[in-house]
């Protein structure tokens, strides 16, 4: 499987515009600035997903895609366990780095996620002119590798390659990073493209 | 205490769907729902291992390290040729993780693994020598032929344990 320049190119303006939402939720927030890096669309044999993602223990918040189309895809938050600490003790008004993840961390993770990723893919569905919604969150904080192969198994059950969709968030006031990633099937990245495509016809 | 360090080591690392069948160390990192599926054979100092990912494979045959079934047959047959025999041959397995804690059937990914390697470890009647299977934690895991079948494997908080 193979995207065009044209097809990769409207996916990475897609997910530009669908993270620059999720972004400023999470500067709101935090009350701080937030920086956005250029996004990445990638189509990755799974046998190389071990080079894109590493076993170091990260904060994931999963939702599944649900809504107007077909096909399975996964939407991530993705930080850094001490980025994550640093963002809910923002939030919460704290300042102890030296502590074990507690249940109020998780709360806090969980609806940051929430929030941002409904930002993510409400402003994604808007334009394409469809509803999608995020299913409820599932958080696991361990391994970045170990929480996504689910996901991999999920969208890669019938293929070898799954479409990663990835971009990095940066608050550097509070030094806090995250990733958002995105994880479609064949199926619904040919949906998503084809959307894309009826859009452009017509002149957008 | 148990080491966990593939770079020294030169070992090789399997991605997931792939397999390895030789004399070096090999390694895989960030096991969750998926299962290293790790063959030893003491007599001859060779072994393989496979990153499973589904347990069955319907079929499909151009990944054979992808699904418990043809994992496991391809492994033994990669094994033939250095001359092991079923009965020289241990098995051991990692991962199989429920990390999401899902209790929908279709996404505990890591219970339905097991549950395939281990009917496949059974019908070929090859011996489950240790697991570390299972629960709701990451893995990664590290082998080597040589060094007497001994696996190490390490958790996130970076714990090591020998298994």
């Amino acid at each position: 499987m193979k995207l065009t320049e044209i097809q990769a190119d409207a996916l990475g303006e897609l997910g530009n515009i669908g993270a620059a939402h999720a972004a400023t939720t999470l500067s709101q927030m935090l009350m701080s600035d937030i920086e956005m890096d250029v996004p990445s669309v990638d189509i990755i044999d799974i046998a190389q997903f071990y080079q894109c993602v590493g076993d170091e223990k990260v904060a994931l918040v999963v939702f599944r895609i649900d809504g107007g189309v077909e096909g399975e895809g996964f939407v991530v938050m993705m930080m850094p366990l001490p980025s994550a600490m640093r963002m809910t003790n923002t939030m919460l008004g704290m300042d102890d780095m030296d502590r074990e993840i507690n249940e109020m961390d998780q709360s806090a993770i969980i609806e940051i996620g929430n929030i941002m990723v409904s930002a993510f893919l409400d402003a994604t569905a808007t334009l394409l002119g469809i509803v999608m919604l995020p299913s409820p969150p599932a958080l696991c904080i361990d391994m970045a590798h170990a929480g996504m192969e689910a996901l991999i198994a999920e969208v890669a059950m019938e293929t070898n390659d799954v479409v990663i969709f990835r971009t990095n968030l940066t608050c550097g006031q509070h030094a806090i990073d995250g990733t958002i990633l995105m994880f479609l099937t064949p199926e619904m990245l040919g949906n998503l493209l084809s959307l894309l495509e009826a859009l452009t016809s017509q002149g957008m | 205490m148990a080491e966990f360090r593939p770079i020294d080591v030169n070992a090789r690392f399997i991605g997931i769907g792939e397999y390895y069948v030789g004399r070096d160390a090999m390694t895989t990192i960030g096991l969750g729902s998926c299962i290293a599926l790790i063959l030893h054979d003491e007599r001859h100092e060779v072994g393989a291992m496979a990153h499973v990912m589904l347990p069955e494979s319907k079929g499909q045959t151009d990944r054979p390290g992808k699904y418990a079934d043809t994992a496991l047959a391809t492994l033994l047959e990669g094994l033939g040729p250095f001359g092991s025999r079923n009965g020289s041959i241990r098995a051991k397995m990692v991962g199989g993780a429920n990390m999401f804690g899902f209790n929908d059937n279709n996404l505990n990914i890591g219970e339905r693994n097991i549950e395939a390697v281990h009917r496949v470890l059974d019908e070929r009647r090859i011996a489950l020598d240790a697991e570390d299977v299972g629960g709701k934690v990451g893995r990664s895991v590290m082998y080597n032929p040589k060094a007497g079948g001994t696996i190490v494997v390490r958790r996130a908080d970076g714990v090591c344990a020998e298994l």
